[in-house]
């Protein structure tokens, strides 16, 4: 098992009520899920998402990733947890405009200390394996909506995480992008990385080995 | 890593090409104020750096009972208090007595700086030698010392030690030693020097230098643990038992010697104390206008610092990755800052300040600390600039920094509106301060001044000529020719004009009620009030004639005749204090004019009869000339003075030219005044523009909200530039009672002065606000102009 949630809920005072952003979670992740979270909007799902992502805290509850009890860890230990395991995919990319492709690609390993054999040769592969080599030198702006999101995931994928999470990863894309994007995310999930992606439309959920519906913050 | 870095700093300058630029031009203009400023104020604390222990130096002040003070003392009291005190430990005179001819072979100088001073005057001075030995150098009666610029006159680039001078082409001197150069901003200024023992043998000296008269200055050197007090008394007690007319003293103050230059120029403390201040001021505007920019770009960045997070990077690198940024921007800007410096600022203090102080210029070996200071600054404000905005951001949450929200924007409200208060109070401060000053000046310049300035032009006649006596003669045939030329309607040669009176006092008292006055003086010839078109009130002017039986006459103006409490001539005289002769008749009475600057009142006056028209003892000719006609006197005059051998060439220039120098020096604090005003505001505008940008880019949504719902652009104009047209208001209500105080008392120190009217105020006000309006409407307004279907597109 690569994750659980025990009874996570998270919540916001207002007016001296609490209101439920997420309400009594339980929920599991093996290795090489490709998992759709699911709802209308508000449900939660996003939060949800940057809950298993340690981007953000919860009130109640147990959190376990891979040997870890994440709700125990200090800010620090967290924050290094998922800088190890976890590669994030955003619907507007969040590529940083003063970098070319290539250079996005890198800033991961600059982080992680990688020498620069090694990363110029992790970011080879990479524009191979997605096939923008022509593209390297380009900016971020520079890029269509699809090959911008690629290079998300490219950048996602390059430190070899475990985990993949995509939080609408085709909102901002046309359909034939959408598709092509899907494709590359089951393609890598047959490869063995596991994926939990929040998504809106009943197409891209088939893409996922299963679902997980949210209603105002519940699990149904 | 590191190139990495510097590769986005480097292209987040050029995304931002407008903004770096602003703050580029900002920072490079303050840099550069900064710089001349911390120049100036380093060499004015260093100029005195040769003096070691100048804390044990010290100086002797006297104080009148009349309550008069001065920095001279008499003669003999130095070897006194050198003979009677354990505690001194060298003691030096100095002061200038004649203004001796100097010759090696054909080489003639009449240095004007020239001073006597003792053998230990190396002692109280450690003085640096170029050549020569300190040890020894003056300790002999024939021992002359030479500046390097003196001796470079001499001798060239030779070593003149032990080399002759001809003194007066009578005496020999030996050269002992040649000074290395000091500073221009030095509490001495020093050309020649010749040791005491030389000149107590002139006749007139030995005539002139008992107990009663003061004239020299006296530095003193104490031991490290000296009583002042106690050496103040002793001092006082000498003056008791010796001075010849010690009621008149009321103390002996022993003064350090690190007050000297305050003392001497008491408006230099003002400046340099002023400079402090400004650079103080300009550094906090710089410091803050950057800051708040920079938050602004922060802002901005809130989802890429997120995603960096995620991504692995470090708090710590990411402040590192902000400060190199803003490195990059304060590097350039210093570099830029440092010509600006050199080459525009620099000299243009030097313009200002340097007839007061001399003129100053870098010198790598002495100045290097000021380099150091620089980079000091450079870094100071880089990290500053870089730190403090950042460590607002990486401590935000993810999931809500990468929404692009910003939590905890309010809170730093207050601060930023203190900020702007601050900034602006200041730029209106300083605009009212410009505003009121302007009008000071030209209320001086156009004051009515009691005698004509126009049409008189003042020749220099003091032109060191080879031989005195054909030169005499030739002058008087030039007189002759002035006398029959239609165009000249007056002229006068005297010791003094207008803007040129010599410090010279005496005290007098009526024989008849013993009444006793501290008048200043000067002498003239019989033209010299007809001349300058100054009436008498009672009396007459006076004559000029053959036998020239009005020398040993004065004539007074109306201050001092009311001082006297005369109400008529009738067998007015008036003696010189202590002296029982018969002193001298007073023949006329002047209206009152202003013969110095309006920042000083008129004292009582009296001009000594000079006796008839001539060269001998005469500074200036002043000539009144038909208008039109000044040229083609000036020039005849130029030629005739050409045909008399001199050292020196004829030079003139108008009277009005003269009297508006006296206002140099306050024209060169209004253009500093001035600059720094232009500069905050522009500072503080650049820095409202960035703030608007923000608060704009903040605000998008909500004016696409409002424009949709039927705001009108007027409307949302008004509620992005209400806040701060409000800040504004606030700083001028601060602002404006401050400036009123500062600039009453600072109008206190002017004899005659302007009343600050309310006007002037509110226009330093109004001028602020309009400046702000014209910046924030302008930014108002392209945010208020977006389409609203562009920016509620976003999500």
């Amino acid at each position: 098992m690569l994750l659980q949630l025990k009874n996570v809920s998270k919540w916001v005072q207002s007016g001296g009520q609490k209101i439920f952003l997420l309400k009594d979670i339980n929920f599991w992740v093996n290795e090489g899920d490709f998992i759709s979270i699911m709802g209308p909007s508000g449900s939660g799902k996003s939060t949800l998402l940057n809950v298993i992502g340690m981007l953000d805290n919860f009130n109640e509850g147990e959190y376990s990733f891979l040997e870890d009890s994440v709700h125990t860890l200090k800010e620090k230990h967290r924050a290094n947890l998922y800088k190890q395991y976890i590669g994030f995919v955003f619907q507007s990319y969040h590529l940083i405009d003063e970098l070319t492709v290539k250079e996005n690609l890198e800033m991961p390993l600059l982080y992680k200390k990688f020498g620069a054999s090694e990363r110029k040769s992790l970011v080879g592969d990479m524009l191979d394996r997605f096939n923008i080599v022509g593209k390297k030198d380009l900016f971020p702006s520079q890029l269509s909506g699809g090959q911008q999101q690629l290079v998300g995931i490219a950048r996602a994928l390059i430190a070899s995480p475990k985990l993949i999470l995509a939080d609408e990863p085709t909102g901002n894309l046309n359909s034939k992008q959408g598709e092509e994007i899907m494709e590359t995310f089951t393609q890598l999930n047959k490869e063995g990385v596991t994926i939990i992606q929040v998504t809106h439309s009943e197409k891209n959920m088939k893409y996922g080995s299963r679902v997980i519906n949210l209603l105002d913050g519940s699990v149904v | 890593m590191f190139k990495h870095y510097l590769k986005i700093a480097y292209r987040n300058l050029l995304k931002n090409k407008m903004l770096s630029l602003v703050n580029l031009f900002g920072l490079t203009l303050g840099l550069a104020s900064i710089m001349t400023l911390v120049f100036v104020v380093h060499v004015y604390y260093n100029a005195d750096g040769f003096i070691e222990e100048e804390e044990n130096v010290y100086y002797l002040k006297t104080f009148t009972t009349s309550g008069h003070d001065y920095n001279q003392t008499t003669y003999p009291l130095l070897e006194k208090i050198k003979n009677s005190c354990p505690d001194v430990v060298a003691g030096t005179h100095f002061f200038d007595w004649d203004l001796p001819l100097l010759s090696y072979q054909d080489i003639e100088l009449q240095e004007r700086r020239t001073s006597y001073v003792d053998a230990d005057f190396f002692e109280v001075f450690t003085l640096p030698l170029k050549y020569g030995d300190d040890r020894t150098a003056l300790k002999n009666k024939y021992d002359v010392v030479l500046t390097d610029k003196v001796s470079k006159k001499f001798f060239g680039e030779i070593n003149p030690v032990g080399k002759k001078l001809v003194l007066n082409d009578t005496l020999s001197v030996k050269v002992a030693g040649v000074l290395e150069p000091i500073s221009s901003y030095a509490s001495l200024r020093l050309g020649v020097l010749l040791s005491t023992q030389l000149v107590e043998d002139y006749q007139n000296f030995k005539e002139h230098t008992g107990w009663s008269n003061s004239f020299t200055y006296n530095m003193i050197r104490l031991n490290a643990n000296a009583d002042v007090q106690k050496f103040e008394n002793q001092v006082l007690d000498l003056v008791r038992q010796n001075y010849a007319e010690p009621s008149h003293i009321k103390a002996i103050k022993v003064v350090p010697y690190t007050e000297v230059r305050v003392d001497n120029i008491p408006i230099a403390g003002i400046i340099i104390k002023g400079a402090i201040a400004t650079i103080i001021f300009v550094l906090l505007i710089v410091l803050v206008n950057l800051i708040n920019l920079n938050t602004s770009v922060m802002y901005g960045r809130t989802r890429q610092l997120a995603v960096k997070k995620i991504l692995g990077d470090h708090k710590k690198s990411i402040v590192f990755q902000f400060c190199l940024e803003n490195g990059l921007l304060v590097l350039i800007s210093l570099v830029v800052a440092s010509f600006l410096f050199a080459w525009v600022l620099l000299p243009e203090i030097n313009e200002i300040f340097g007839g007061n102080f001399g003129e100053i210029a870098i010198e790598i070996p002495n100045d290097y600390p000021v380099i150091l200071y620089f980079l000091g600054l450079g870094i100071f404000i880089t990290l500053i600039v870089g730190a403090l905005p950042t460590l607002r951001f990486i401590s935000l949450p993810i999931a809500i920094a990468l929404k692009g929200k910003i939590n905890g924007v309010r809170k730093n409200l207050f601060f930023r509106n203190v900020f702007i208060v601050v900034q602006f109070s200041l730029a209106i401060l300083f605009i009212c301060t410009a505003i009121i000053l302007n009008y000071q000046i030209s209320f001086m310049k156009n004051a009515p001044l009691g005698y004509e300035q126009e049409n008189i032009s003042i020749a220099r006649i003091d032109l060191e000529y080879t031989d005195k006596e054909s030169a005499e003669s030739k002058f008087s045939e030039i007189l002759d020719k002035l006398k029959s030329n239609p165009f000249v309607q007056d002229f006068s040669t005297t010791q003094i004009v207008p803007s040129a009176y010599y410090r010279s006092y005496t005290n007098f008292m009526d024989p008849e009620s013993g009444k006793e006055i501290r008048i200043r003086y000067g002498r003239t010839d019989a033209n010299y009030f007809k001349t300058l078109g100054i009436p008498l009130l009672s009396g007459r002017h006076f004559k000029e004639n053959q036998s020239d039986t009005d020398i040993g006459t004065i004539i007074i103006n109306a201050k001092a005749m009311k001082a006297l409490g005369w109400t008529d001539l009738e067998n007015k005289r008036l003696v010189n204090k202590g002296e029982t002769s018969d002193g001298f008749e007073v023949v006329g009475v002047t209206k009152d004019f202003h013969y110095q600057g309006m920042q000083n009142n008129i004292e009582p006056l009296a001009h000594f009869y000079k006796g008839k028209q001539q060269l001998k003892n005469n500074n200036y000719l002043m000539l009144k000339i038909v208008k039109g006609k000044e040229q083609q006197v000036l020039k005849q005059l130029e030629n005739d003075f050409a045909q008399i051998p001199s050292k020196r060439t004829f030079e003139y220039e108008m009277l009005s030219h003269k009297t508006n120098a006296q206002y140099d020096l306050l024209r060169g604090i209004l253009k500093t005044v001035n600059f720094v005003a232009f500069f905050t505001i522009l500072i503080s505008c650049l820095g409202m523009f960035g703030l608007i940008s923000l608060i704009a880019k903040k605000r998008v949504k909500e004016i696409g909200v409002r424009k949709v719902l039927g705001a009108s652009i007027t409307r949302i104009l008004l509620l992005l530039s209400k806040e701060f047209i409000a800040l504004v208001i606030i700083a001028g209500c601060i602002a404006i009672p401050v400036a009123w105080w500062l600039m009453n008392n600072w109008l206190q120190t002017f004899a005659y002065r302007i009343d600050i009217r309310w006007w002037m105020m509110v226009l330093g006000g109004l001028l602020a606000l309009l400046i702000v309006g014209i910046t924030v409407g302008i930014q108002s307004f392209k945010s208020a102009m977006v389409n609203p279907i562009k920016s509620l597109r976003v999500e």
